[in-house]
């Protein structure tokens, strides 16, 4: 039983950062040094090399990546009496920044894919509709074809929330590309992690970069010329150089995942009560969460969980069913697929610095859970 | 000789201790609403006087947050004053609500006697800027807002650690907002701010509101904002918020020795009225000069490096063309911003620098 004892956190951020932290720390002092703590040289780096990352004309880095999406429907002209159509299974700062500019979430159920139902959106469409948010939850694609052509039929704004999904690519494109604009989340559970807060959003259209540059640094075009009421959110300069460091492994660990991944489909592909993701050709998901449903979710989590294998849930509680929402008048039953979903999901350990021994210890206590029985 | 106004490269000459509690800091990965920054927050707050404080991504954005949660939003009016830094403003606008000035006085905050007559039906809050790190008349604001039921917001992000007759900046309103930006008086490495208050129902709903709403990990109560102070950057407070004392009564000491110096030069040079009993903190050192450009230039070329806070009033930026102020609608405003002038006031200067400006700025009038 020497597996049996063998411990696989969920994350390892501490384990992430030990064998970097010295080049993360003579990262900070460069800037230290010159003292543009705001707005330095390492965030207009970052910004050029996301964009390239992306395949976009523009990146602007923010302070998170609720700012983003948030930045992304004000540059937008989104705001109150407008309605945004975002999915109800996402982590609740996909709606809330929504609301956060005084617009409404509409949701819209997902498919198996954990995604939006492209089928269904034309049903969630109305008068007031001015943008579709899709998530590319989980790190995978939304299928922003179909999408794309709801919101061409309608006249809508199509808003990536790709905060999950840093290089993930649909049809040959990288996320982020396939909008409006895009909004990415820098968080450190995020697969490209800043030391703190952080988002950037990307975008090929010039004035809406333009507009968020403004937005996220208090409307300033100089220090004496406020063009616009704004905000202050801003990439702080010492996570940017961080960042930059971590760029230069970002391949790597995308690899790793997905290396995982396949590793976990191949050696569970014929485990019997469990649901594994699925890969299509078109699509390259990156794995930021390894999302499987279970019967017997909640046993086999705490079973897991004996056995050292720490997983998570992403996310039990949809969002139309949070007390958050519930001025918007949404039942329980009103989006099957994501609440039955929510009920059966967990979220397998998929961090690039796994071992082989622990994703075996996984696969491993998986199975021995359904060969049990209950 | 050089004068500086930025002061960070002396600040931060010896970052070796910073550096060794960052690298520990790093490897413990706790960056999100870590323990550096709940202690971070339980040291500031004892700074200021408050039982609590709530880390926030800017100063700005602790206003947005404070007049959000208080339920300030579209259809309202928020009282404040065009002289400050536009980002207060900003904030009230972002809440939805409309900006509405009142002009300022002679300390460059707002003149309490002007207030009322902006007051409307829709007025929901007051949000006195106590600019400079003077500390605008709560005691006056808090009245008129008990009187006429309004919520008061303090823009304290230029006064940490001012008061009035011992009482910390905060006392008056709902809560007070703070700056931790790399230039003012408590800095950390990046942008950052906190919110002070006395109401512990209020904090906490501020805490979920910064943070998605989240109660625990899984639980939404309300749709939020996600602006934390980074944790890493509470790990720079804390090892920073011991000097604020000493930083702030070395501010006060060259800001007195300006005060002094400056008092012959008047009418040329007029030093603002300080009141008595207020604790001024000097985030800036704002005088009104005569010729101001012209001495700007002069000190700027001798090493000098006075700035302008700022050359035009909010209400005349193109942001506020659709509030539909005019020039003239402002004067006290309108005149300051043509005739003021800030000179470096650092703890991080020597008496013999602080003696060279007075020099300059004397030789100029000579």
């Amino acid at each position: 039983m020497t597996t049996a004892s063998l411990n696989v956190p969920y994350v390892d951020i501490a384990g992430q950062h030990a064998s970097i932290k010295e080049d993360l720390l003579s990262a900070i002092s460069t800037v230290i040094d010159r003292g543009d703590f705001v707005l330095g040289a390492e965030v207009e780096e970052l910004e050029r090399r996301f964009a390239d990352l992306c395949g976009v004309r523009f990146a602007v880095a923010v302070g998170s990546g609720a700012d983003a999406l948030t930045f992304a429907l004000r540059a937008l002209d989104v705001g109150p009496g407008d309605e945004v159509i975002t999915a109800p299974n996402s982590f609740v700062a996909s709606a809330a920044c929504i609301a956060m500019v005084g617009a409404t979430p509409v949701f819209s159920d997902v498919g198996a894919d954990y995604n939006l139902d492209p089928a269904l959106l034309e049903g969630a469409v109305t008068a007031r509709t001015k943008a579709i948010l899709p998530v590319h939850l989980t790190g995978r694609p939304a299928d922003l074809d179909a999408i794309g052509a709801v919101a061409r039929a309608h006249g809508l704004h199509v808003i990536e929330d790709a905060a999950q999904a840093v290089a993930a690519e649909y049809r040959g494109r990288r996320v982020g590309s396939l909008g409006t604009a895009g909004g990415f989340s820098l968080h450190p559970l995020k697969t490209l992690n800043a030391c703190g807060d952080g988002g950037i959003l990307t975008t090929n259209d010039e004035a809406v970069a333009e507009r968020v540059r403004l937005l996220r640094n208090n409307g300033l075009a100089t220090r004496e010329d406020c063009r616009l009421w704004a905000l202050n959110s801003r990439l702080d300069t010492i996570q940017a150089a961080m960042l930059l460091v971590k760029l230069r492994h970002l391949e790597a660990w995308t690899t790793a995942r997905r290396r995982h991944a396949a590793y976990y489909q191949r050696e569970l592909s014929n485990a019997a009560g469990i649901e594994l993701p699925v890969d299509r050709p078109h699509e390259k998901a990156v794995y930021h969460t390894f999302v499987v449903q279970a019967d017997r979710r909640d046993e086999l989590k705490r079973y897991l969980g004996e056995r050292g294998v720490g997983t998570s849930i992403h996310y039990p509680v949809p969002i139309h069913l949070t007390r958050a929402a519930a001025g918007l008048g949404y039942e329980a039953g009103r989006f099957a697929v994501a609440e039955r979903q929510a009920r059966r999901i967990l979220s397998l350990p998929v961090y690039p610095d796994l071992r082989e021994e622990q994703l075996a210890h996984v696969v491993g206590s998986v199975r021995s859970f359904y060969q049990r029985g209950s | 000789m050089r004068v500086p106004f930025s002061y960070l490269d002396r600040q931060f000459a010896d970052v070796d201790a910073y550096l060794a509690d960052l690298k520990a800091f790093v490897r413990t990965g706790d960056f999100t609403l870590g323990k550096p920054l709940t202690e971070f927050e339980q040291r500031f707050a004892a700074l200021s006087g408050m039982p609590h404080a709530v880390g926030v991504a800017s100063g700005t954005d602790a206003i947005i947050l404070s007049l959000k949660i208080r339920g300030v939003g579209a259809g309202d009016e928020v009282i404040t004053t065009p002289t400050t830094f536009i980002a207060t403003v900003g904030a009230i606008a972002m809440t939805g609500a409309r900006p509405v000035f009142v002009d300022s006085e002679n300390g460059f905050v707002i003149d309490p006697e002007k207030i009322e007559a902006a007051i409307t039906p829709r007025t929901k809050a007051i949000v006195p800027v106590h600019y400079t790190g003077n500390v605008a008349d709560m005691p006056a604001i808090a009245d008129i807002a008990a009187r006429r039921r309004l919520l008061v917001i303090e823009d304290a992000c230029q006064a940490i650690a001012a008061a009035i007759d011992g009482k910390p900046v905060g006392t008056w309103g709902a809560t007070a907002c703070f700056s931790l930006h790399p230039l003012k008086n408590l800095n950390v490495w990046s942008d950052g701010g906190l919110i002070v208050t006395r109401d512990g129902d209020l904090a906490a709903k501020l805490r979920l509101y910064r943070n998605h709403g989240l109660v625990g990990r899984d639980e939404v109560a309300l749709f939020g904002h996600n602006s934390r102070l980074d944790t890493l950057q509470a790990v720079i407070g804390n090892r920073l918020i011991p000097t604020v004392p000493a930083i702030t009564d070395r501010r006060i000491a060259y800001a007195g020795r300006y005060d002094r110096a400056f008092a012959e030069l008047a009418p040329r040079v007029r030093v603002p009225i300080r009141r008595p009993g207020v604790k001024h903190v000097y985030h800036l050192y704002m005088l009104r000069v005569e010729r101001r450009d012209a001495l700007l230039a002069y000190l700027n070329e001798r090493g000098v490096e006075a700035k302008v806070h700022y050359p035009i009033p909010v209400h005349l930026q193109a942001a506020a063309a659709s509030l539909g102020y005019r020039r003239g609608d402002f004067p006290v405003s309108e005149a300051d911003a043509a005739c003021v002038i800030t000179l470096p006031a650092h703890p991080y200067l020597t008496d013999a620098e602080v003696d060279y400006a007075i020099e300059q700025v004397r030789s100029f009038y000579a």
